[in-house]
């Protein structure tokens, strides 16, 4: 058992969220973010509502 | 079915041609629709004026509303149906949240100066993108060439490895003969 705490990502932080994103808008795989399982989850539902929001882009054209 | 109340985070973009008219206009025509479909507003504030990430339609640019409500699950669905029909908001999102934060609660429903609110012209917004097109340019060449400068330094120490392998290769030669 980990004694940290979860972190948590909120979709309004995109400054955050950019740290997780490749150069291509893709989110970066659990490999590279170090985070749990867990976390990854919320970072992927952040990021899809940063989405949706026009606040990140779906990738790069 | 139960109409079960729940606390909402809920964002709103709203068009600029709209707050150009009037940034309070168009916040009380939000508040009012959530209203009238019997939506509690607890906090309703102005979350500021920012480019999109991609282009809606022909909006790069949108105000974007931050708002935490009270309300069931119906009646959101149904604010929400009416907004996306008329009204200045085009784009909504809403979010189950499990309690308002206080310093958000402290927000309330934010009344500022329509002038407080800075949304620049259609022009300015092209010239604003032409700006950031060119600088992205620049940015993509200055990447090529070191990119380049450095693919150029590998070939010439592959080369160099290479001369030195074959001297080594000769000068075995000679020793066996």
């Amino acid at each position: 058992m980990s004694s940290k705490k979860d972190r948590m990502f909120d979709f309004k932080n995109v400054e955050e969220l950019q740290t997780f994103i490749t150069p291509l808008g893709k989110i970066m795989p659990a490999k590279r973010t170090g985070l749990s399982g867990r976390e990854q989850r919320r970072l992927k539902t952040a990021v899809k509502m940063a989405r949706q929001l026009a606040l990140l882009s779906y990738g790069v054209q | 079915m139960t109409n079960k109340i729940h606390t909402y985070q809920a964002v709103f973009l709203l068009d600029n041609e709209e707050v150009r008219k009037g940034f309070n206009q168009a916040k009380d025509w939000v508040q009012a629709c959530l209203e009238k479909h019997n939506v509690d507003v607890k906090v309703l504030r102005l979350w500021g004026e920012r480019a999109l990430a991609y282009p809606i339609g022909s909006r790069q640019r949108a105000t974007y509303l931050l708002g935490w409500v009270e309300a069931s699950g119906e009646a959101v669905n149904e604010a929400k149906r009416e907004m996306y029909l008329v009204g200045p908001a085009f784009r909504i999102m809403f979010l189950r949240a499990d309690e308002i934060p206080a310093e958000e609660m402290a927000f309330g429903i934010e009344a500022i100066d329509d002038s407080a609110v800075e949304v620049p012209d259609e022009i300015e917004e092209f010239e604003m993108i032409e700006e950031d097109v060119a600088e992205e340019a620049a940015e993509s060449k200055t990447e090529e060439k070191t990119e380049e400068n450095t693919d150029e330094q590998a070939g010439e120490k592959a080369a160099d490895s290479s001369d030195e392998s074959e001297a080594v290769a000769a000068g075995e030669e000679n020793k066996e003969n």
